[in-house]
C-alpha cells in the first residue's frame, strides 16, 4: 500500500514515514474495500453471481483502482450475459493498468472474434426490442423475439427473466419456472428469479385443499432442495399405468397400423425416389462414358485412315524403288553394265545394258552417282561403238542404202560426239536422199562444232551448191 | 403476487457493445478515496485560512 499524498510504501504506523500524512482513515478505507473484494471472489467461485457483483460494486466504490476487482465484475458481468458491461469494466481496468492486466487478454479475445461479437450485439438488440414490445404489451412478439435471442445466446439472464414474466403473465407457469431454473443454474442466488420463482412455486404447488391450477395431465413432481439446486422429481415415472388387456392390443394394433402407414406414405416414396435417382445417376454416367468411347472410336476410325493413306503412299513409294522398272532395277542394270564391261565384255554387250539402264528412266532425275557412273561407261564403250556403228553406216552409204545409213550414223555421232566424219557422212546420206532440210542442219552442225576441219569446209561447199539448186 | 406492469418498470434496456466507449467515457469513478482526499484538502484549507486570520 502506497502513502495517497507522497506515493511512498506504507509502513505499520497510522502516518507516512516519509511525508507524516495521516493514512489512517485511508488504511482502512483500503483493507475495506480488500475485504469485499474478498467477499465477492468467494460468492463468484460459488456462482451467486448477484452477491458477487454487489460486493465487487461495492469495493470499487471504495478503491477504484482495485484492478482484480474490475476485471473479477467484468467476468461477473460477461457471465451474465450483460458483454457490454462486462467490456465497459475492463476498458476501465486497462485505462488504469496498461500493462500486466489480464483485461487486456479479455478485451483482444473480444476483438480477435468478431463472429461472436456480431451475435451477441443481435441478440441484444432482439432483447431491447423485446422489452420495448413488452412495454408496448405486445407480449407475444416479445415472446418471439426473446426465444430467438435465446437460441443464439443462452447466457443472457435478463432475457430468460423476462421471459419468464411473459409466461407468469400467460399463466405458463412451468415455462416460468424453467427458465427461471436455466437462471439459477447459472446465477444462484439471482434475487429477481428467486422471487419470481416463489411465486410460481406457490402457485404449482398450492396448500393443502387449494385446487391445483395446473393442466389436467401434466406429470406429478417432488421437489426439494439440495443445497442451492433445486431438485425436480417425477413422482408418476414409477407408476404403472393400468389398462386392461383389450385396449392394451388395440393399442398394439394402432401402432402397427401408423407405423405401416408411416412406412408406406414417408419411407417408401424416399426410398423409391433415392433408388430412382440413383438409376437416372448410373443412366447419365453410362451415357456420358458411351459418349467418350465413341468419340474416341471415331478418333481412332481417323487415325487408321490416314495411316492406310500413308502406307499406300510409302508403297508407291517402294514400288518406285524396287518394282518393275524401278530405281533399284534400273541400278541394277546400270550396276550390271559396269560388271559386263570390267569382266571384259564387248562394247556392243556392254552398250546394250546400259541402253536398258537409261531407256527406264530419265538421266537428269537420277542421282549424281548413277550419272557419273552411267557417263563413265559410256565414255570408255562410247568411241568404240561410234566406230563400229560408222563402219556399218558408211557402209551402208557406199552401197547407197541411204535410210540406213542415216540411222547408223546418227547412232555413230550419238555414241561419240567428236566423230566428225560420222555428222559429215550423215549430212550426206540425208542430201542423197534428197531430204535437203535435215541435210543443211547437220552440215551447219559440222561448220559450228568442228569450223577448222575440212568437212567444215566442204559442208559450206555442198550447203552453196544447194543454195543455188533451190 | 407478481404484477407485470410494475415488474416490467425494473427491467431496461441492454448496453449495445457499440455503445461501451461512450457508457465508459460518461462512467463516474469517484471512489471514497477520492472523497477522503477532499476532505483532507478541504480541512487543510480551512486550517490555513484560520491562521491567517489569527495573523
Amino acid at each position: 500500500m502506497y502513502c495517497y499524498h507522497c506515493g511512498a510504501l506504507l509502513s505499520e504506523y497510522d502516518y507516512c514515514t516519509n511525508c507524516g500524512a495521516d493514512v489512517g482513515t485511508y488504511k482502512k478505507i483500503i483493507a475495506l474495500s480488500n475485504r469485499l473484494y474478498n467477499d465477492g471472489l468467494e460468492k463468484a467461485r460459488v456462482r451467486d453471481l448477484t452477491g458477487a457483483g454487489g460486493s465487487l460494486r461495492q469495493c470499487l466504490k471504495l478503491n477504484k483502482d482495485h484492478i482484480e476487482a474490475r476485471n473479477l465484475l467484468g467476468l461477473v458481468y460477461f457471465e451474465m450475459g450483460e458483454t457490454a458491461a462486462a467490456l465497459s469494466e475492463w476498458v476501465v481496468s486497462q485505462s488504469r493498468r496498461g500493462e500486466k492486466n489480464i483485461a487486456i487478454e479479455y478485451i483482444n479475445l473480444f476483438q480477435n472474434n468478431a463472429g461472436r461479437v456480431d451475435v451477441i450485439n443481435q441478440s441484444i438488440r432482439k432483447y431491447n426490442q423485446a422489452y420495448n414490445y413488452c412495454l408496448q404489451d405486445s407480449v407475444d412478439l416479445a415472446e418471439i423475439q426473446l426465444k430467438k435471442l435465446l437460441s443464439m445466446n443462452p447466457k443472457l439472464l435478463r432475457a430468460h427473466l423476462l421471459l419468464a414474466l411473459i409466461y407468469i403473465k400467460d399463466e405458463k407457469w412451468e415455462r416460468a419456472e424453467r427458465e427461471l431454473h436455466k437462471v439459477l443454474e447459472v446465477d444462484h442466488n439471482n434475487t429477481t428469479a428467486l422471487r419470481y420463482l416463489k411465486d410460481v412455486e406457490r402457485v404449482l404447488e398450492p396448500e393443502e385443499g387449494e385446487k391445483k391450477p395446473r393442466h389436467k395431465g401434466k406429470d406429478e413432481v417432488i421437489r426439494y432442495q439440495a443445497g442451492n439446486e433445486l431438485i425436480i422429481q417425477p413422482t408418476n415415472m414409477l407408476e404403472q399405468k393400468t389398462s386392461s388387456g383389450f385396449s392394451t392390443v388395440i393399442n398394439i394394433l394402432i401402432g402397427l397400423i401408423l407405423g405401416v402407414a408411416a412406412t408406406y406414405f414417408l419411407i417408401l416414396p424416399a426410398k423409391v425416389s433415392s433408388v430412382t435417382e440413383e438409376y437416372q445417376a448410373k443412366v447419365v454416367e453410362l451415357g456420358e462414358n458411351l459418349d467418350t468411347k465413341t468419340s474416341t472410336i471415331q478418333e481412332l476410325e481417323t487415325q487408321v485412315n490416314n495411316l492406310k493413306t500413308q502406307n499406300a503412299g510409302l508403297e508407291d513409294i517402294i514400288d518406285e524403288y524396287s518394282g518393275q522398272g524401278g530405281i533399284l532395277s534400273n541400278i541394277d542394270l546400270l550396276l550390271t553394265a559396269a560388271n559386263s564391261y570390267l569382266n571384259g565384255a564387248t562394247a556392243d554387250e556392254t552398250a546394250d545394258a546400259l541402253t536398258k539402264a537409261s531407256s527406264a528412266v530419265e538421266l537428269e532425275a537420277m542421282s549424281e552417282p548413277f550419272r557419273t557412273l552411267y557417263q563413265t561407261l559410256m565414255s570408255k564403250v562410247g568411241p568404240e561403238l561410234s566406230t563400229n556403228f560408222y563402219t556399218e553406216g558408211y557402209t551402208a552409204y557406199r552401197n547407197e542404202d541411204y535410210e540406213s545409213a542415216v540411222r547408223l550414223l546418227t547412232q555413230a555421232f550419238e555414241y561419240d560426239a567428236t566423230n566428225v566424219d560420222a555428222l559429215f557422212n550423215l549430212g550426206n546420206a540425208y542430201r542423197k536422199l534428197g531430204d535437203n532440210d535435215n541435210a543443211k542442219e547437220v552440215y551447219n552442225r559440222v561448220i559450228s562444232l568442228f569450223p577448222n576441219d575440212e568437212r567444215a569446209t566442204r559442208s559450206k561447199q555442198f550447203l552453196d551448191e544447194m543454195a543455188a539448186e533451190d | 403476487m407478481i404484477n407485470f406492469d410494475e415488474e416490467i418498470k425494473k427491467f431496461s434496456p441492454s448496453l449495445e457493445i457499440g455503445e461501451v466507449e461512450d457508457a465508459v467515457y460518461h462512467l463516474d469513478l469517484t471512489d471514497a478515496t477520492d472523497m477522503l482526499l477532499d476532505l483532507l484538502k478541504e480541512q487543510e484549507a480551512a486550517g490555513e485560512s484560520a491562521k491567517t486570520d489569527t495573523f
